[in-house]
């Protein structure tokens, strides 16, 4: 384990990540609403050691309770329509909706229309868009510090509720 | 010359279960099964595997029912509740025919049921806590142990198939790359392969040569991924971390050779979109040794950390039987025992002499699963090693104009083993556009094996167990 990590020291230090130089923090929710785990992947990397998205105050949190951030992928499904619903219903005002990648964005139309219950933007309100197929870590960790950076200062009631 | 692509053979509805046991008797395996609309009927077919390559039969089912070849061929389990499902056809002898595709609200349509002293569900998703794709997990517990877990995937079901269907050929492998990211290399072979077995063109081996790289490349990515996923699956931090740097250096070195990190739109029917030039390639040769030296070393930590090979031991455990009579495939399948992988008889793509990986204790548990990659990593690093060196790594090769008289009556199979075991597409086509496209992949293959597995486990060892198989949501949702 020990080499291990110092294989992780060693890596940090080659990578050169840069210290974050701004505070503040979010806290997201994702959902997969559709994808073909491209941008699930990518949102993983982004968080890995590579991109440690972890030291701009970003993470990824296990309910949507307890988030700050609605990170949705995937063109939304029929069938994933309502859990994405309740899914946003559950988080605590003020809330963001980032839509990730070119699906989640309604680029892309690959599927039966029957089955496919549109853009996130049909079903959400969104306030940030992360284009690419998929978006590559840097990119998706800059539109989480863009959610970020609406969010601070943000005020309960500054905000339509969208219930 | 023969006609190209498999004669759809048509089969009386009372020898339909019949006829699919004799082929599985004569040594023939099934590859899959599906329905498909005729005119005012629907036929269900099924795929088989044998010493003469692919066969495919088809009945046309009496209004709507046909007789079910699960009690023969207990794989077929998924395939024809799918069938019932999207196409509506009643397989006599399988009951309760249950719904797989369909989200019934009534329990009892879709759950096994559990009678006993105390025994309680977990209902788990469709959204699961992290990172993770979408999909449901019923589980009935007593205590902490698992007696039996009912999975609800298909709330990524975008309806890909259907989708293909009116498209010309050659553009209707957008369908199989976008099914799965992580396999998009893999159903994209399989689906190129059934264009290519229908029209009768036979790839070059410089277009062999192309893909078969792109197949490893995909696997060293998807392995190294395995690896870390299954430590992640104990909390081993360490690990997960390790083979995660790992994955993201294949990742760059895919965008450096493809310009793309998952080898998107690398593949195109009869000809290779990706081009890859002599330098890159041996630039990318010596990255792969480096990469393979350093995931040695982060293997032997895991491999020889008493804690996390605890965990791993006897956890999940699918024995031989249950794999062969499953239908389990790919990784898993061979860490149960089964020495069976694509890629020993895999014309189209460059396999000289490949032997499928086997380990010498096959208890087909997690630790068998993931020593199993381990092992595998190192034989794709020196097919790897192999690919780049030859300077005949190929660029753009121009498009070959095959016959495209399709012949009426017949289909294009394609077999390929991904990542998570041997995905298989059937394709078929009237004037040049597709009519039905069916992509069975090896995670659709294997979940049903992952549920058998975790029967009689911990609640707890479920992620474990579930990442030890590491199988993909949306390829079997489509
Ligand atoms: S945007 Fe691309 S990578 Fe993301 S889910 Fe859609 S097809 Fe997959």
């Amino acid at each position: 384990m020990f080499v291990l990590l110092r294989e992780l020291q060693r890596l940090r230090r080659q990578i050169g990540l840069r210290p974050p130089g701004r505070s503040g923090s979010l806290a997201v929710r994702h959902v997969d609403a559709g994808s073909c785990n491209g941008c699930e992947h990518e949102l993983g990397a982004c968080f890995g050691p590579h991109y440690d998205a972890g030291r701009f105050g970003l993470s990824v949190a296990a309910s949507p309770r307890h988030a700050d951030a609605l990170l949705v992928s995937g063109t939304v499904t029929t069938r994933m329509a309502s859990p994405l619903r309740t899914a946003y219903e559950s988080m605590p005002e003020p809330r963001w909706v980032i839509a990730l990648g070119d699906c989640a964005l309604g680029l892309t139309f690959l599927g039966d229309e029957t089955e496919l219950a549109g853009p996130v933007e049909t079903l959400l309100p969104v306030d940030v868009f992360i284009p690419g197929c998929p978006p590559q870590p840097e990119a998706i960790a800059k539109g989480l510090l863009e959610a970020m950076d609406q969010s601070r200062g943000a005020k309960l009631g500054r905000r339509r509720l969208h219930l | 010359m023969s006609v190209p692509g498999s004669a759809i053979q048509l089969v009386p509805a009372d020898q339909w279960r019949s006829t699919c046991e004799g082929l599985v008797d004569e040594g023939g395996r099934f590859l899959a099964l599906y329905a498909v609309r005729e005119n005012e009927d629907v036929a269900v077919r099924a795929a088989f595997d044998g010493p003469q390559g692919p066969t495919l039969i088809s009945c046309t089912t009496e209004s709507g029912v046909a007789e079910s070849i699960v009690p023969v061929i207990p794989a077929a389990g998924w395939d024809e509740r799918e069938a019932h499902d999207a196409y509506g056809v009643d397989f006599e002898g399988h009951r309760p025919l249950r719904a797989l595709l369909a989200h019934p609200d009534d329990l009892s349509e879709w759950v096994v049921p559990v009678h006993g002293h105390d025994p309680y569900q977990v209902a788990v998703g469709p959204i699961h806590a992290g990172v993770i794709e979408s999909g449901h997990f019923r589980f009935r517990v007593v205590g902490e142990s698992i007696l039996h877990v009912d999975l609800r995937l298909f709330y990524k079901h975008r309806g890909l198939e259907r989708a293909a269907e009116g498209r010309p050929l050659s553009t209707g492998i957008a369908f199989a790359q976008r099914a799965c990211a992580a396999c998009a290399v893999s159903n994209s072979v399989a689906y190129a392969q059934a264009v290519e077995s229908l029209q009768g063109y036979r790839p070059s081996p410089r277009l062999a040569r192309v893909r078969t790289l792109l197949l490893e490349l995909e696997r060293l990515y998807n392995h190294l991924n395995d690896i870390g996923a299954a430590c992640a699956g104990i909390g081993f931090a360490p690990g997960n971390m390790a083979f995660s740097a790992l994955k993201e250096r294949v990742h760059r070195l895919n965008q450096a050779l493809s310009g793309h990190r998952f080898l998107f739109e690398t593949i195109a029917v009869s000809r290779s979109p990706a081009t890859i030039d002599r330098a890159a390639a041996a630039e990318a040769r010596a990255e792969v040794e480096t990469i393979a030296e350093d995931a040695r070393r982060a293997w032997r930590e895991v491999l020889f950390n008493a804690s996390v090979q605890d965990r791993f031991l006897g956890v999940g455990r699918l024995s031989l039987d249950d794999a062969l009579r499953l239908g389990t495939v790919g990784p898993a399948a061979r860490a149960s025992g089964l020495r069976r992988d694509a890629r020993s008889d895999a014309p189209g793509l460059e396999y000289p002499g490949f032997e499928p990986a086997s380990l010498r204790h096959s208890d087909g548990d997690v630790a068998a699963r993931v020593n199993l990659r381990a092992l595998e990593v190192d034989a794709t690093v020196a097919l790897l090693h192999e690919l780049l060196a030859r300077p005949a790594v190929p660029l753009a090769e121009p498009s070959a104009e095959a016959a495209l008289e399709i012949a009426p009556g017949r289909a294009g199979i394609g077999v390929v083993e991904s990542p998570r075991g041997e995905t298989v597409c059937v394709l078929e086509a009237a004037e040049g556009l597709l009519t039905r496209m069916h992509l069975r992949t090896g995670s659709y293959a294997n979940w049903p094996s992952l549920a058998h597995a975790a029967a009689g486990n911990l609640l707890p060892d479920f992620p474990l167990i579930n990442k030890s198989f590491e199988l993909c949501y949306s390829c079997s949702d489509r």
